[in-house]
C-alpha cells in the first residue's frame, strides 16, 4: 500500500484536528520561548501553535516516557482482612508523533530491537509502540552537529517513520512508508484538506536531493565497532577523551536511542497513605549511580569508564547484538552538552587510535 | 513492621472532646498498623499492661501512644515497651491532649486532628530503629576557672569531697574582687580577713593544683573527658624559687608602674607581689614597665633576689590537664564607665569608681586607708555617690540591675563617716534594692545613724566649679526640684559586665552568653548552675549580678553538681544523636563549623577526610543534619526521611 | 491526608522540643482555645528544620507552615535557633520568587512558659492563612512563558579581548607546566564559534589555548576532582570567585592551585548567539574587532556587538580580573559595583505571585532532569551523592512532575545559599533554556540584603553567612504577632 498526498501550507491545523478525531493523541513540536528557546513535543489540541523545526528534545517520550507508573497498589484493610489490589495496566493510548525528524524516527527503530525483538518483550513499550504512527518531516539541510549520514541515515531516511513529509513550495508532500501510515492517510476525510500528492511528488524528491547535497562528506566509520572494542581497556584514551565531561546526563536524556531506565518504588502516601507505585524512569550511564552496587562498590569508578560505556554501547555492543549502531546521528548529545563533548570526535579518535596501535 | 496504636481516653480529658474509638478505628488502617485500641488510662497500670500484652500477643515491634504530651509520659512508656522486650526507642507519641482535646471543643475537628497526629506518629515510627546508649568512663577531676570567692568555694568544696581540682586564675593572685574590698556589707567586717583564710586553704589543700597568672587556651572533649590547655603566662620570676620576701620590689627603680590591684589609684614597682596576702605569694614583673625588659639595662631585682628566682627570658608555658567537669567562675569587670561623659568619667580625677574608692578605704590600699582625693591628696568633705551608672540604663543598652551597688554604696557611705566624721555623703539613687538578710536594716542605718543624704533622682551633669571642687547637678524626683551639690569627690557605682574575655571563654566552653558577657544557665529557675554543655557549671557573677553570699552559695552548688556527676564511674549518652554516612561525606566541614558542641571532627578514613560524630559529645540538636547538603549527616530518630514521612503524610495532593 | 473540607486548611508546624512544644503544652494545660488546623511536628531544635522541609510542604499542599523555637539566646543547644533564624529568614524572603506568598510561612520564638503567646501565635497565624485562603496548587496553574529582557548597560566597556596577552599566558603556563598535573583553560570547540574546556598536559596542548568572549565555561568546576593534585587554572574574574569559594569551603587547598588571571572583557551569551545563528551547517569565519564579533555561517554574516550580546553577569561585573591569582596578565580595572537586579530576576520581579507560579510551571515542564545545571555548577560538590536521586534521604521521587523538578531547583538554590557566586553556569548549561539562575539570584539578593552585602567568593577567610550567626542580627528583626 502506498499513499502520496499534498497538504497546502494552511492545511496543517485541519489535518491535525482530523487526526485528533481518530481518537489519537497528537504529539507535535511546540516552540517554548525563552532567552534560549527550545522545541519540545507536546500534546496538540485545537488552536495550539506548532512548529516543524527540529525539536530540542526528541519524541522518545511517545514510547518511553521520562517516568511511567509500571504498577500501582492499594491496600484495603478492615478489622479482619487485609488485601492488596495491584494495577499494572500499561499507560498507553493511540498516538501520532507529528513532525519528528528522520533521526528521531530512526530512534524508534533502535528502541524496538531490545524492547520488542529480544528474548523479553516489554509490555509497556509494546502497548505504546503498537499504537504509534510517526509522521516525519524530512530535513532541508544538515546542521553543524548532526551526522545521520555517517550511520546510513539521511535527511529523508524512512527508517522508523510511517509517513514522510517534505516541505515544498506551497505546502507539504506526505508520503506513506508503511501500511500503517498509508492506512491512516487513506482514512483521512476531505476535511483534512489532503489532496493527491502524485503531481507534486517530483518537487519533493528534488527537495530531498537538495538536502542530501547540502551535507558535508561523511567519513568512513565502518571500522568503529572493532576499533572501539579493541581499545576497550586503553584507560588513557578514554581518560583523555573525557577530561571535560561534567558527568551530567544531557547526552543520554536528549538521545533518541538511549533507553536505559531505573525502577523505583514509592511506598507511602500515594492514594491516601494506603498504597504505592512502582515507577520506571530514565536513567543514564553517565551517572555514577548507574552501576553503583548495593554494597557501595562501583565497578565504573570514573567518568572515563562511563563515557567508554556510552560510546561502546552505541558503536560496539549494540551493533554486536543487533547489527546496527544505536545512534541515529541526530547530534543532540553534542549541541546540548554543556561542554560540547563530541561523540563524532571520540569515534574518529578511536578509529585513528586503534589504527595507530 | 508491626505497629500497635493506643489511643488514650485519659478519662474524659481526651475522651470528652475526641472520639477515641473512631481514631483507633482509623488508625487500624494506617500502614503497618496491626492493632489499635483505645484504653481509658494508658499511663495507669492496667493501661501499661494492655500495651505489654498487646506487644506480646500481636508480636508488635513498635507502638504509638496517643495521649498527653511526650514531655510528660515519654519516659513512662519507654519503660513500658522496654519491659515488654522492645527497644525503648521503638515508641512514638501523638499529643492529643495538650495539643487537641484541651484546646478545642469541636469533636469532629478534634477527632480528625487526633487521627492525623496518629498518622504522622505512625509514619515517623516506621523509620525508627532500636538505639543503644554508649557508656564511657569519667575522669574524676574538675577544672575551676576563676579564683574569686565563688571559684574558691567551688574548689574547696570539691577538694573536700576528695575530687582533685585544677584552679586557673588569670591574675597573679586568687581572691578576685573580694580581695580588693575593704569591708563587706551588711556586717562591715573586714573583707580580707574572711576571704584570706579561704585563700590560704586553697594554697594548702593537697588536692588543689593552682595555676595563677594562667588562662584557659583551649578546651576539647566532653563531659567526663575534657582536655584543657592552659597557658601559664610568664611571671619572669621562677615561682619555685621565689619566697615572696619582697626584697626585689623594695629595690626596683621603676616605681611609677600603674597599680592594677589598686584599680590604678596609685603606682607601684615593676616587680612585686600583688598584695601582702596574695596567694600564691610570688613576685611578678610587669614587663612593659621593667627597665631591664623594656630597655635592657637595670637587672637590679635579679641581683638582689636571695634565691636567684628572677628570669627575664621566661616564656609562656602551655600545660594540658585532663578533667571530667568544669566550673566557670570568672566573675565580672566594670563596664566602660567613660561613656558617661556628663559625669566627667575618666576625665576628672576626683570622679572615681566605687571599686577605686574601695581601695582608697582599704588599709592595704595606696593611701593606707586614708581617704584622699586623687587630684590633690586633700581629704574630701562632701562626697557624692551616684548609683546606676551603667545599670538600668536602656540608653546605653544596659537594662539590667547590677544587683549589689545599692548595698556597697550604703556601706561606703557608712565607712566614709567612720573615716571622716566631718564629712557629708549624698547618694543619688533610682530605687534602693536591699532584699537580703539584714540588708534593708543596713541601708536604714546609713540614713538614720550615719546621716547619709539619699536623693532620689539622676544626676544630669558634673563639672568642676573652678575652685577645686565639682558641681553636681541633679534632680530630686521626690521633691520635684533641682538639686545642686558642691562635692569634693564623686563616686560612681559603675555597672558590671561579664569579665574581660568572657565571650571567648564561653565559645571555648560551648555555652551561650548574653550581650553583657554573662554566661547563660541551662534553665533560669530550675537549672541555675548548669549550662547547656553537660559537665560545665557556673558559679558567681559570671552568670549574672549577685553578692558574696549568693556567689559562695553558688560555688557550693556547683561543687554539689560536680560531686553528684562524679558519684558514678561511667556515664551513658543519649543515643538520639547524629551519625555520618561516610560514603556521602565530602568533608566540606560545614557540619564541623556549625556544631554548637564541637561534636564533629574530621578524621582520616582510608586517606580521605571524613566528618565523624563524637558520640559522647553530640547532644542531638540536628543542626548538622539540616546543614549537610548531601544528607550525609542524619540524626537518629529525626532523620530527613522521618521528617519527610511526617510532612508527606500531611501534605500530599 | 485530605483536610476537613470547608472547615480547616492544611497548616504544618515544626516546633522545637524544648521551648515551643512546651509552650504549646502549657497552652493546652491552660485550656487556651486555639484553631484546630495546626499539625505539629516535633523536632529537637528549630536548627533541625532544614528550610527545604518547608518548601516541600508548601509545594505539596500545605496552606501554611509555622516554625517555632526557643527565643534567641534561650536555645537548649545554645545556638541552634541562631542558625535557624538566618536560614528561615532567607527562606521567607525567597518564597515569593516561586510564587508562594511569604505570609504562608512564618517563624517565631515561643518559650515553654508562654502559653498565652502560643495561643496568640496559633490564632493569628491560622487566621492569616484563612484570610489568604487555600494555597494555589502548583500543578493546577496554567503554564506561562515569558522572556527576560536582556537589554542591559555594562558598568565598563565590553570588548573581545583581542589584544589580551595570550602569548604571554601560554609562555607562563609552559613555564609552570612541569610542576602541574595539567592547566585548565579553553580551546576551540566543534567550530570556531564555540570553545570548550582544555586540559593542557603538554606544551603542544598549551598552544591550543584560546582567549576571547567565547570562553564561557567556568573551569573552576573541575578543581575539586583534582583534589590532592597540583593543577593550574586560567580564570576570568568570575571564575576566580568560584575558586575563592571552593577555598573558603575547604574543598581545595590553595597550595594545590596555580591561578593564571586574565583580564576579561566580557563573554558572549551563547544562547542568544545561537538564536540568531539559527540552523547552520558550517561556520566559515569568525572575525573580531575591538567591540564586536562577526560570525559567517553558511555564507551569511552575523555581527554581534559585545555590548548587546554579553552574558547577563558580564554587564554588572565589577571584577573582570581575578583578585586572587598567582600569575596575572592585567591591571585591576577600577569598576564601581552597582547593585542592579539581574535580568532574569527582574523578569520574575515584574510578575505577580500567581504569574510566577505559572511561569515556573511552564519552565519546569521542559526539564528532563539531565542535571546539567547541577553538574556545571562549581559549587555543587555532593556530585555522586546528590539528594536528587538518593533514597536515604529520600527528598524527591523520580516522578516526571513539574513540582518535583522545581523542588529540586529549590533544593539546589538553597544548598547554594551564601555560596553561589552567580557564575550562571547552571542556566547556561540547561539545554532547554530554563532560567534557573533567577532562583539563585533571588537567594543571593536576600543574602546580600540581610548580611551586609555579603558576596560569595570574594574573601577566602570569610564565614559563609548561613554557617555562622550573630546573637543580635542587624537586619533580621522579630516580627510582632499583632
Amino acid at each position: 500500500m502506498n499513499a502520496i498526498r499534498f497538504l497546502p501550507s494552511d492545511g496543517l491545523p485541519a489535518l491535525l484536528s482530523c487526526l485528533v478525531k481518530t481518537g489519537r493523541r497528537i504529539l507535535a513540536p511546540v516552540e517554548k520561548p525563552a532567552v534560549k528557546s527550545s522545541v519540545v513535543f507536546e500534546p496538540w489540541s485545537e488552536g495550539k501553535p506548532l512548529t516543524l523545526q527540529k525539536a530540542t528534545v526528541p519524541a522518545k517520550e511517545a514510547v518511553l516516557p521520562q517516568c511511567e507508573t509500571l504498577l500501582s497498589y492499594r491496600q484495603t484493610k478492615n478489622a479482619d482482612t487485609a488485601a492488596l489490589n495491584l494495577d499494572d495496566t500499561p499507560n498507553a493510548q493511540p498516538t501520532v508523533v507529528f513532525g519528528a525528524r528522520p533521526c528521531d524516527a530512526c530512534g524508534y527503530a533502535v528502541l524496538d530491537r531490545p524492547f520488542l525483538q529480544g528474548p523479553f518483550v516489554d509490555p509497556y513499550y509494546r502497548a505504546r509502540r503498537e499504537q504509534l504512527v510517526v509522521f516525519t518531516t524530512t530535513c532541508g539541510s544538515g546542521c553543524a552537529t548532526c551526522f545521520c549520514h555517517w550511520l546510513g541515515g539521511g535527511p529523508s531516511s524512512p527508517e522508523g517513520s510511517d509517513v514522510l513529509m517534505t516541505e515544498i513550495e506551497g505546502g507539504l508532500v506526505l508520503q506513506s512508508v508503511t501500511d500503517k501510515g498509508a492506512e491512516l492517510l487513506n482514512s483521512m476525510p476531505p476535511a483534512a484538506k489532503l489532496a493527491d500528492g502524485a503531481p507534486v511528488f517530483r518537487q519533493a524528491e528534488e527537495a530531498r536531493k537538495k538536502a542530501w547535497a547540502s551535507l558535508l562528506p561523511a567519513p568512513d566509520i565502518k571500522s568503529a565497532r572493532q576499533a572501539i572494542a579493541g581499545i576497550f581497556s586503553d584507560a588513557n584514551f578514554w581518560q583523555e577523551q573525557t577530561d571535560r565531561c561534567l558527568s551530567c546526563g544531557a547526552c543520554t536524556y536528549f538521545c533518541p536511542t538511549c533507553y536505559c531506565f531505573n525502577i523505583t518504588d514509592e511506598g507511602d502516601g500515594y492514594e491516601g497513605g494506603q498504597g504505592g507505585r512502582r515507577l520506571r524512569s530514565w536513567d543514564n550511564c553517565m551517572s555514577s549511580q548507574f552501576t553503583r552496587e548495593a554494597s557501595g562498590h562501583n565497578p565504573r569508578t570514573d567518568k572515563a569508564l562511563r563515557m567508554r560505556n556510552r560510546v561502546s554501547h552505541k558503536y560496539s555492543f549494540y551493533p554486536e547484538n543487533w547489527g546496527a549502531a544505536s545512534c541515529s546521528g541526530c547530534g543532540r548529545c553534542v549541541c546540548n552538552c554543556p561542554v560540547y563533548l563530541d561523540i563524532r570526535a571520540i569515534v574518529l579518535a578511536a578509529i585513528k587510535h586503534a589504527g595507530d596501535k | 513492621m508491626r505497629i500497635g496504636v493506643f489511643i488514650c481516653h485519659c478519662g474524659s480529658n481526651i475522651g470528652g472532646t475526641v472520639d477515641c474509638a473512631k481514631v483507633a478505628e482509623k488508625a487500624a488502617l494506617f500502614p503497618d498498623v496491626v492493632y489499635a485500641t483505645d484504653p481509658m488510662y494508658t499511663c495507669a497500670e492496667p493501661g501499661q499492661a494492655t500495651i505489654e500484652s498487646a506487644i506480646a500477643e500481636y508480636r508488635l515491634d513498635g507502638i504509638v501512644v496517643a495521649s498527653c504530651s511526650p514531655r510528660m509520659h515519654e519516659p513512662t512508656f519507654r519503660r513500658t515497651v522496654e519491659r515488654a522486650g522492645l527497644n525503648r526507642y521503638m515508641l512514638e507519641m501523638a499529643n492529643i491532649r495538650e495539643h487537641v482535646s484541651w484546646i478545642g471543643k469541636d469533636v469532629e475537628s478534634n477527632t480528625n486532628k487526633a487521627a492525623e497526629l496518629v498518622a504522622i506518629a505512625v509514619a515517623k515510627l516506621r523509620g525508627n530503629t532500636p538505639l543503644h546508649s554508649k557508656s564511657f568512663e569519667v575522669n574524676k577531676r574538675v577544672l575551676v576557672i576563676g579564683g574569686g570567692v565563688a571559684g574558691i568555694q567551688a574548689a574547696l568544696d570539691c577538694a573536700d569531697g576528695d575530687i582533685p581540682v585544677v584552679l586557673v586564675e588569670r591574675e597573679a593572685t586568687i581572691g578576685g574582687k573580694m580581695a580588693k574590698l575593704d569591708k563587706t556589707f551588711p556586717t562591715v567586717d573586714c573583707s580580707a580577713c574572711i576571704v584570706g583564710p579561704k585563700m590560704v586553704d586553697v594554697a594548702q589543700h593537697p588536692l588543689i593544683a593552682l595555676y595563677a597568672l594562667s588562662e584557659v587556651e583551649e578546651i576539647s572533649g566532653y563531659v567526663g573527658n575534657f582536655t584543657v590547655k592552659i597557658r601559664k603566662r610568664a611571671p619572669y620570676v621562677d615561682w619555685d624559687k621565689c619566697t615572696g620576701c619582697g626584697a626585689c620590689s623594695v629595690k626596683c627603680p621603676s616605681k611609677k608602674t600603674p597599680d592594677a590591684f589598686n584599680e590604678f589609684t596609685g603606682v607601684t614597682t615593676a616587680i612585686k607581689v600583688a598584695f601582702p596576702q596574695a596567694i600564691p605569694k610570688k613576685a611578678v614583673i610587669t614587663a612593659a614597665h621593667c627597665r631591664q625588659m623594656s630597655r635592657g639595662k637595670c637587672g637590679v631585682c635579679a641581683k638582689v633576689c636571695p634565691t636567684g628566682a628572677v628570669n627575664y627570658d621566661m616564656e609562656d608555658v602551655i600545660v594540658t590537664e585532663e578533667v571530667g567537669s568544669i566550673v566557670a567562675a570568672t566573675g565580672y569587670d566594670l563596664m566602660d564607665w567613660t561613656v558617661y561623659k556628663e559625669y566627667g568619667a575618666g576625665r576628672y580625677p576626683d570622679v572615681i569608681t566605687s571599686l577605686q574608692y574601695e581601695r582608697l578605704l582599704s588599709g592595704s590600699g595606696p593611701t593606707c586607708g586614708h581617704i584622699r582625693r586623687p587630684s590633690d591628696g586633700r581629704e574630701p568633705r562632701i562626697i557624692v555617690f551616684i548609683q546606676c551608672v551603667g545599670s538600668r540604663d536602656r540608653s546605653i543598652g544596659r537594662p539590667q540591675c547590677s544587683g549589689f551597688c545599692c548595698m556597697y554604696t550604703a556601706k561606703q557611705a557608712v565607712l566614709t563617716k567612720d573615716h571622716l566624721p566631718e564629712s557629708q555623703s549624698y547618694v543619688f539613687y533610682m530605687d534602693i534594692r536591699a532584699p537580703g538578710k539584714m540588708y534593708d536594716e543596713f541601708t536604714r542605718r546609713a540614713v538614720e545613724e550615719y546621716g547619709v543624704e539619699y536623693v532620689r533622682g539622676r544626676v544630669s551633669c558634673v563639672y568642676p566649679d573652678g575652685k577645686g571642687a565639682y558641681s553636681v547637678m541633679g534632680v530630686d524626683t521626690l521633691l520635684g526640684r533641682p538639686v545642686e551639690i558642691t562635692a569634693d569627690l564623686i563616686v560612681l557605682a559603675v555597672g558590671i559586665e561579664g569579665s574581660r574575655g568572657a565571650g571567648e571563654l564561653a565559645e571555648k566552653l560551648r555555652i551561650s552568653y548574653d550581650n553583657c558577657g554573662f554566661f547563660m544557665e541551662s534553665h533560669v529557675k530550675l537549672k541555675p548552675v548548669e549550662t547547656n554543655t553537660i559537665g560545665v557549671f557556673l558559679a558567681g557573677v559570671c552568670q549574672g549580678a549577685r553578692d558574696i553570699p549568693a556567689s559562695v552559695a553558688q560555688g557550693s552548688a556547683t561543687a554539689a553538681k560536680v560531686l553528684g556527676l562524679f558519684a558514678r564511674d561511667r556515664l551513658e549518652n543519649d543515643p538520639q544523636i547524629a551519625c555520618v554516612d561516610m560514603r556521602r561525606c565530602v568533608a566540606c566541614g560545614k557540619c564541623v563549623r556549625c556544631c554548637p558542641f564541637g561534636a564533629i571532627e574530621e578524621v582520616s578514613v582510608r586517606d580521605e577526610q571524613k566528618a565523624h560524630v563524637i558520640e559522647t559529645v553530640c547532644q542531638g540538636c540536628g543542626l548538622c543534619a539540616a546543614t549537610c547538603p548531601q544528607g550525609a549527616v542524619q540524626l537518629a530518630h529525626s532523620t530527613d526521611n522521618q521528617i519527610l514521612a511526617e510532612v508527606n503524610t500531611l501534605c500530599r495532593y | 491526608m485530605p483536610v476537613l473540607e470547608g472547615k480547616e486548611l492544611r497548616i504544618v508546624g515544626f516546633l522545637c522540643n524544648w521551648c515551643s512544644y512546651g509552650g504549646a503544652d502549657a497552652a493546652g494545660v491552660g485550656r487556651a482555645v486555639q484553631p484546630t488546623d495546626l499539625r505539629i511536628i516535633r523536632v529537637p531544635c528549630s536548627g533541625r528544620v532544614d528550610p527545604i522541609f518547608i518548601v516541600k510542604a508548601l509545594l505539596n499542599g500545605a496552606d501554611g507552615v509555622l516554625v517555632s523555637g526557643c527565643h534567641p539566646r534561650d536555645c537548649h543547644y545554645s545556638a541552634g535557633n541562631f542558625y535557624a533564624r538566618r536560614r528561615l529568614e532567607v527562606l521567607k524572603q525567597f518564597l515569593p520568587v516561586l510564587g508562594i506568598d511569604e505570609a504562608r510561612f512564618e517563624y517565631t520564638w515561643v518559650g515553654a512558659s508562654e502559653a498565652q503567646l502560643w495561643q496568640h501565635v496559633v490564632t493569628t497565624f491560622t487566621n492569616r492563612v484563612h484570610a489568604l485562603g487555600k494555597a494555589p496548587r502548583f500543578d493546577a496553574v496554567e503554564p506561562l512563558l515569558k522572556i527576560a529582557d536582556m537589554a542591559l548597560t555594562a558598568l565598563r566597556p565590553l570588548g573581545t579581548g583581542k589584544n589580551a596577552a595570550l602569548p604571554k599566558l601560554k609562555e607562563a603556563i609552559k613555564a609552570k607546566l612541569p610542576e602541574l598535573e595539567c592547566v585548565i583553560g579553553w580551546q576551540q570547540g566543534y567550530d570556531e564559534a564555540r570553545t570548550v574546556p582544555l586540559f593542557a598536559r603538554t606544551p603542544q596542548d598549551v598552544d591550543k589555548f584560546v582567549w576571547g568572549p567565547f570562553n564561557v565555561n567556568n573551569p573552576a568546576v573541575y578543581l575539586p576532582t583534582f583534589r590532592g593534585k597540583k593543577v593550574g587554572i586560567v580564570v576570568k574574574g568570575c571564575d576566580a570567585r568560584s575558586v575563592v569559594e571552593l577555598l573558603q569551603e575547604n574543598l581545595i587547598s590553595r597550595e594545590d592551585v596555580i591561578l593564571f588571571a586574565m583580564p576579561c572583557e566580557g563573554t558572549l551569551d551563547m544562547a542568544r548567539i545561537g538564536e540568531k545563528l539559527g540552523r547552520y551547517t558550517t561556520v566559515d569565519a569568525v572575525v573580531c574587532d575591538e567591540a564586536s564579533i562577526t560570525i559567517t555561517a553558511d555564507g551569511k554574516e552575523h555581527r554581534f556587538c559585545m555590548a548587546d550580546f554579553a552574558q547577563g553577569k558580564c554587564y554588572g561585573c565589577a571584577t573582570p580580573l581575578a583578585a586572587l591569582s598567582d600569575v596575572s596578565f592585567g591591571a585591576p580595572v577600577d569598576v564601581k559595583p552597582v547593585s542592579a537586579t539581574p535580568p532574569e530576576l527582574a523578569l520574575l520581579d515584574s510578575l505577580s505571585l500567581p504569574e510566577r507560579m505559572s511561569f515556573w510551571r511552564g519552565q519546569m515542564g521542559k526539564c528532563l532532569r539531565c542535571y546539567a545545571c547541577r553538574n556545571a555548577c562549581p559549587m555543587c560538590v555532593c556530585r555522586d551523592y546528590c539528594v536528587s536521586d538518593s533514597r536515604d534521604p529520600h527528598w524527591m521521587s523520580q516522578l516526571a512532575d513539574e513540582r518535583e523538578k522545581l523542588f529540586f531547583q529549590t533544593v539546589h538554590a538553597f544548598h547554594l545559599a551564601g555560596r553561589c557566586t552567580g557564575c550562571g553556569e547552571c542556566q547556561r548549561a540547561c539545554p532547554v533554556g530554563i532560567p534557573i539562575l533567577a532562583l539563585r539570584q533571588q537567594i543571593g539578593r536576600v543574602i546580600e540584603q540581610l548580611f551586609e552585602s555579603y558576596k560569595a567568593g570574594t574573601d577566602p577567610a570569610a564565614a559563609p553567612p548561613l554557617l555562622t550567626y550573630m546573637p543580635q542580627e542587624k537586619n533580621i528583626h522579630e516580627r510582632g504577632w499583632k
